[in-house]
């Protein structure tokens, strides 16, 4: 038998190794290829399939809450503001209803959110306040059909 | 890169790992194994081009994971038995072409399977209940599982578990808002499923097949309703009933005992020779030999074709060690290490399952890919578990590494059935 030869039992020592390495090697490709097949995020339920879903949250699909502007001097009088889902007011380029011209607004003044249960106020934390029928809003606080809302000098009217 | 070049990949791993263990098995025990493995090779590259052209965007892990799983299997039974190998290897090239078959033919909407539900229910009990006909039914090992069909021997209720899960699928996405509401006279069916799955243990003793399909009925039933307080009912009902079937059956009760004390240091009543013996070395022989077994493999393991299996006397020392204990050979000839990436091997398939049920996008296919999955890491806990010495010990297969013909076929069919979901869960819109 010449040098290089390898014994039987060499040979088998190789082979149990390249199986161990070959083995957890396959399972790494097989787990790091999961993260890459998969696009997209997984969905929020495992029993509703997503056009399921999504029939389901047109069911409950965000409100759309319309205010009448009573006064103000960014907007136009007896103009409709329309806030889908959730806006925020004030005098910010990033507003969804922006009153630029009010000089009594905070850049982000207060957030309206029209939710499945109702039209919702919030103060973000304005320096002049946010009033609903001239109390001020400490806390969210739900708004009523009719409701005045006043943020800085502008006023808006919730609508049914 | 597309999953079926990654899937394609990962094969060409598979078949190195293949490779490796069958040139051992050809050095160390037969030079059949090597013939096995080319087999092997060329059958897993056909179903790899089946799956190309009809579920061209289904998930590319699943299939080398089962590709790998069943050479592991074959690879273990060759050491043990070359001619079992050989019979073995048949077993997958037809579990391969059923696998081809189905998905060939449901590859346009495998969902018209659902409006057969009904069908696969009945089938599923009639299944079920065909070992315990006194005519063609077989009783081994205490179990009722078998049934002969000319020279073959079927164990219908690997078949039985697939044609439930279909009809669970069916059912519960019919009937989830009503289940959901939880009024009591909709629960009637669902009694009846509890009502079976006792009838099955006491016509059957099979205890394994009647937990294994209960805890997938569980899980689809809260896949369905969202209701972990109907598992936990589910569950104690399940509890109540075996405790009175414990009470009733001194086979229930038996296996209990064994579980919980194999050895003694008295002797005692021996069923099987009517005589006072050890416990080891009566009632629970198998199983404290294949507990020596798994420990004597160590960390590093013995290495294939290294490990004991006969006594100096070459008698075999477990039975069923091909199909109930071959984890216990793996885990003796491969040790801890290997076991424990044989057991990853299972982890990262039902991993994969589940994400499949979670992106499917119709409540038939996220109930089927979560009851197929389900059941398959179900099936895996009883049997490695049992083995173990987890949970009592009951005969059942470890899916695509133990011998026998129907499960591997079974197993195929899950397989399909999950790349079918995938394949339309993933499919461009």
């Amino acid at each position: 038998m010449s040098v290089l030869a390898l014994s039987s039992d060499d040979t088998l020592l190789i082979l149990k190794l390249a199986f161990l390495v070959l083995l957890y090697g396959f399972i790494v490709l097989i787990v790091r290829s999961a993260t890459k097949d998969l696009g997209g995020a997984p969905q929020e339920s495992i029993v509703l399939g997503a056009p399921e879903a999504a029939a389901l949250r047109a069911q409950y699909a965000p409100a759309t809450a319309r205010f009448v502007v009573l006064d103000g001097p960014g907007l136009e009088r007896g103009s409709t503001v329309e806030v889908t889902a959730s806006a925020i007011v004030g005098r910010g380029p990033e507003s969804g209803v922006s009153i630029d011209g009010d000089e009594f607004a905070s850049a982000q003044h207060a957030r309206i959110e029209a939710s499945p249960d109702g039209v919702w106020i919030e103060d973000l934390g304005s320096t002049n306040g946010t009033f609903v029928n001239g109390a001020r809003v400490s806390a969210k606080r739900v708004l009523q059909p009719g409701d005045v809302v006043r943020v800085g000098e502008t006023e808006l009217q919730l609508q049914k | 890169m597309t999953p079926r070049n990654r899937e394609l990949a990962a094969l060409f791993v598979a078949a190195g790992v293949a490779g490796a263990a069958l040139s051992t098995v050809t050095i160390e025990v037969s030079h059949r194994a090597a013939g096995y493995g080319a087999v092997f090779a060329a059958l897993y590259l056909c179903a790899h081009v089946v799956v190309r052209r009809t579920v061209p965007y289904a998930d590319g892990g699943l299939l080398p994971l089962a590709a790998l799983m069943t050479a592991i299997g074959l690879t273990t039974i060759t050491r043990l038995d070359p001619q079992d190998g050989g019979r073995q290897a048949l077993w997958v090239v037809i579990g391969v072409a059923v696998f081809a078959a189905t998905l060939i033919l449901l590859r346009d909407d495998y969902r018209v399977l659902e409006s057969y539900r009904y069908l696969f229910g009945v089938a599923a009990v009639v299944l079920l209940l065909l070992p315990s006909l006194p005519a063609i039914g077989e009783r081994i090992n205490g179990a009722r599982l078998w049934v002969h069909v000319g020279p073959l021997q079927v164990q219908p209720g690997e078949l039985a578990k697939i044609f439930l899960i279909l009809f669970l699928a069916g059912y519960l996405r019919e009937k989830r808002e009503v289940l959901a509401q939880g009024r009591l006279k909709d629960f009637g069916p669902l009694l009846a499923i509890w009502g079976a799955a006792m009838l099955v243990i006491v016509q059957t003793n099979d205890l394994g097949s009647a937990l294994l399909n209960f805890g997938i009925f569980l899980a689809m039933l809260y896949v369905a309703t969202g209701r972990a307080l109907y598992v936990a009912a589910g569950a104690g009902l399940f509890a109540a009933g075996s405790a009175f079937l414990y009470e009733a059956l001194a086979h229930v009760q038996e296996r209990v005992t064994i579980w919980l004390h194999p050895w003694t240091d008295e002797r005692v009543y021996c069923a099987l020779n009517g005589k006072l013996e050890y416990r080891q070395d009566c009632a629970s022989y198998q199983l404290v030999k294949s507990l020596y077994s798994i420990a004597n493999g160590g960390f590093g393991g013995t290495g294939i074709g290294k490990g004991t299996f006969t006594s100096t006397d070459g008698t075999q020392l477990i039975p069923y060690l091909r199909t109930d204990f071959i984890y216990s050979a793996i885990a003796q000839e491969l040790g801890l290490i290997g076991a424990a990436a044989l057991l990853l091997l299972y982890m990262v398939f039902v991993v994969r399952g589940m994400r499949i049920a979670l992106r499917a996008e119709d409540g038939f296919s996220k109930l089927l890919a979560a009851g197929l999955t389900f059941g398959f890491a179900l099936q895996t806990f009883i049997i490695v578990g049992g083995v173990l010495r987890v949970v009592p010990l009951t005969g059942i297969t470890l899916p695509f590494v133990s011998y026998g013909g129907t499960s591997i076929v079974a197993n195929f069919l899950l397989l399909a059935g999950l790349l079918l979901v995938s394949n339309r869960a993933n499919y461009p819109k």
